[in-house]
């Protein structure tokens, strides 16, 4: 550019030795303290102002893993959190994810060590939401929202440090999903027809209350074709249903609905529950449409799908009900959770396919947000 | 103003303790109770049977005891391993082939290590990262334990024998047991 030299420094303009802080992050790589990306430095002064926003003890745990022979203390998953580039006050939505984990079946089993390669996620509910910027408008599985980036990284980081599941090592995971980077969301409480997913579990709307998934993929589904209602139901009840899916005998499934398409659903006049009902009522496949892929029995402990001809099989329950060919993809009507969430600007959303390995009244848990109160 | 602080190490691992202790080694294996120790995983009775036949023709043990885990992705229950402790002298366990029981096993072994039992950890080889990790994490770095080639559970009964022949080097090897020259 030519013409005379225009100083664009502001007075908020930085000086930093760049350079040192390049070496320190190097450090932090040279020692596997990352989950790839640049790490956030931490020393105690620091850990102490995410400490101080959490009524716990540091000392408290919150989530252990016997078998690993380790255990997260809420000042581990404070330095975890100040790493990932959380500001203090995200601190009590990270502990209420951890809490929401250590309620979780699997994760404690060791799901994050297998070759499976699930990934934690979290659903935020509750007036946090505004005040932390957690975005719930528009892009919500896509990067550019600190507050969801670096919470969701947070809960990684420390599996990744305190629990050593670092890949190809503890964490043998085949391939795994993006979600591990970061999976966080809040809902789309204010454009959603509905009462919130949180008010499910008794809460109130302005409670603040995280939920959490163990979750093998989030599947994209466009669908600007219809306005019905039925149609709509049934193109998502069709991803659910893919012969993939069966790899246990049942699978789960939360519905991340657009505004938009909760809207045809509401303006139809139904509710979740009406929606859960339609897709249980039609989330099965054929008997031979399983036969095709080799998935038409179960195996006698674990109850993974397989062939009929397979020496470990036995016939899966629906074999001995009144409709033997109809095989249900899902064992009861909670088994598929809906949230609302993205903008309110076109027929897209997702099917987040669920980890469960046993049928459960909800595929989740929950763990209402703490403060300290001073 | 700049202020130096420590950076604090985000993994815990200078607050923890390591103990890398192997059990007394017998020096000759004849005589002695052997625990098989089965995580029920495909194929892990099979190789563990050609493992016990092969210890009875080499070293002329005492006895073989089979002995099954209920889950194999967590490590051996306290009964169990008490049992096991009670009744044996050393003791083999497989088969680690998958991201969450080859960890496992591999703490199966450190566990009988750490209750006086010599032990043996059989793992495939796709896994021996995952198995190092884990004596790592228990603080054990560098506990030694047998990668068989990967994969076990599509074997038939005539591989799985070799399989156990191969591993025999090894196995003697852990167990710091007297060879014939």
């Amino acid at each position: 550019m030519n013409g005379p030299a225009v100083d664009t420094r502001s007075e908020l303009a930085l000086e930093a030795d760049a350079r040192g802080i390049r070496d320190v992050l190097e450090r932090y790589q040279e020692n596997g303290w990352t989950d790839g990306l640049p790490v956030v430095p931490v020393s105690e002064s620091i850990v102490d102002e995410f400490l101080a926003t959490s009524p716990l003890d540091p000392d408290e745990v919150l989530f252990a893993t016997p078998h690993l022979n380790r255990e997260l203390t809420v000042r581990y998953a404070a330095i975890n959190a100040a790493l990932a580039g959380c500001r203090p006050e995200y601190f009590p939505v990270v502990v209420a994810a951890w809490k929401g984990i250590a309620q979780e079946p699997n994760p404690r089993k060791g799901i994050w060590q297998s070759t499976t390669g699930t990934a934690p996620f979290t659903v935020v509910n509750g007036p946090v939401r505004e005040r932390l910027d957690i975005n719930s408008r528009g892009n919500i599985f896509g990067s550019g929202h600190r507050a969801n980036a670096t919470i969701g990284r947070a809960i990684r980081l420390a599996l990744i440090n305190v629990f050593g599941l670092r890949p190809h090592q503890l964490d043998q995971a085949t391939q795994a999903t993006p979600a591990k980077y970061t999976a966080v969301i809040g809902e789309n409480q204010e454009q959603s027809p509905w009462p919130s997913l949180h008010t499910e579990y008794g809460f109130a709307e302005d409670d603040d209350v995280v939920t959490s998934f163990v979750v093998r993929s989030v599947m994209h589904i466009e669908a600007r074709h219809t306005q019905e209602a039925e149609q709509l139901a049934l193109d998502f009840t069709d991803s659910i249903t893919r012969t993939g899916a069966f790899i246990h005998e049942y699978t789960n499934a939360l519905l991340v609905l657009s505004p938009e398409h909760a809207q045809v659903f509401a303006g139809a006049g139904w509710d979740k529950d009406q929606l859960r009902r339609f897709i249980f009522d039609h989330a099965y496949r054929s008997r031979g449409d399983l036969g095709r892929v080799g998935k038409d029995a179960i195996s006698h402990h674990a109850r993974w799908r397989l062939a009929a001809g397979h020496p470990d099989a036995i016939a899966d329950t629906a074999q001995g009900s009144q409709t033997p060919d109809r095989v249900p993809a899902l064992a009861a009507p909670e088994s598929v959770q809906i949230v609302v969430a993205g903008a309110n600007n076109a027929g897209v959303s997702a099917v987040v396919e669920v980890f469960g390995l046993n049928p459960r009244l909800r595929p989740s848990s929950y763990s209402a947000v703490e403060y300290r109160t001073s | 103003m700049t202020t130096m602080e420590v950076l604090i190490d985000p993994t815990g691992a200078s607050e923890r303790t390591s103990d890398m202790t192997l059990s007394l080694r017998p020096g000759t294996l004849a005589g002695l109770r052997v625990g098989l120790l089965d995580n029920t995983k495909p194929n892990a009775t099979t190789l563990l049977e050609a493992l016990g036949d092969e210890l009875r023709q080499r070293h002329g043990i005492g006895s073989v005891t089979m002995y099954t885990k209920d889950y194999f992705g967590t490590p051996v229950k306290d009964e169990l391993r008490d049992e096991i402790v009670r009744e044996c002298d050393l003791v083999v366990t497989a088969v680690g082939d998958c991201g969450s029981c080859s960890a496992a096993t591999v703490l199966d072994g450190i566990i009988f290590e750490r209750h006086g039992l010599p032990a043996v950890s059989i793992v495939s080889d796709s896994f021996l990262m995952s198995g190092q990790a884990m004596a790592s994490l228990q603080g054990f770095p560098g506990y030694d334990f047998l990668a068989a080639t990967h994969p076990i559970a599509s074997l038939s009964a005539e591989e799985l024998k070799n399989r156990a022949a191969e591993l025999m080097a090894g196995v003697e090897r852990i167990l710091g047991a007297e060879v014939a020259a």
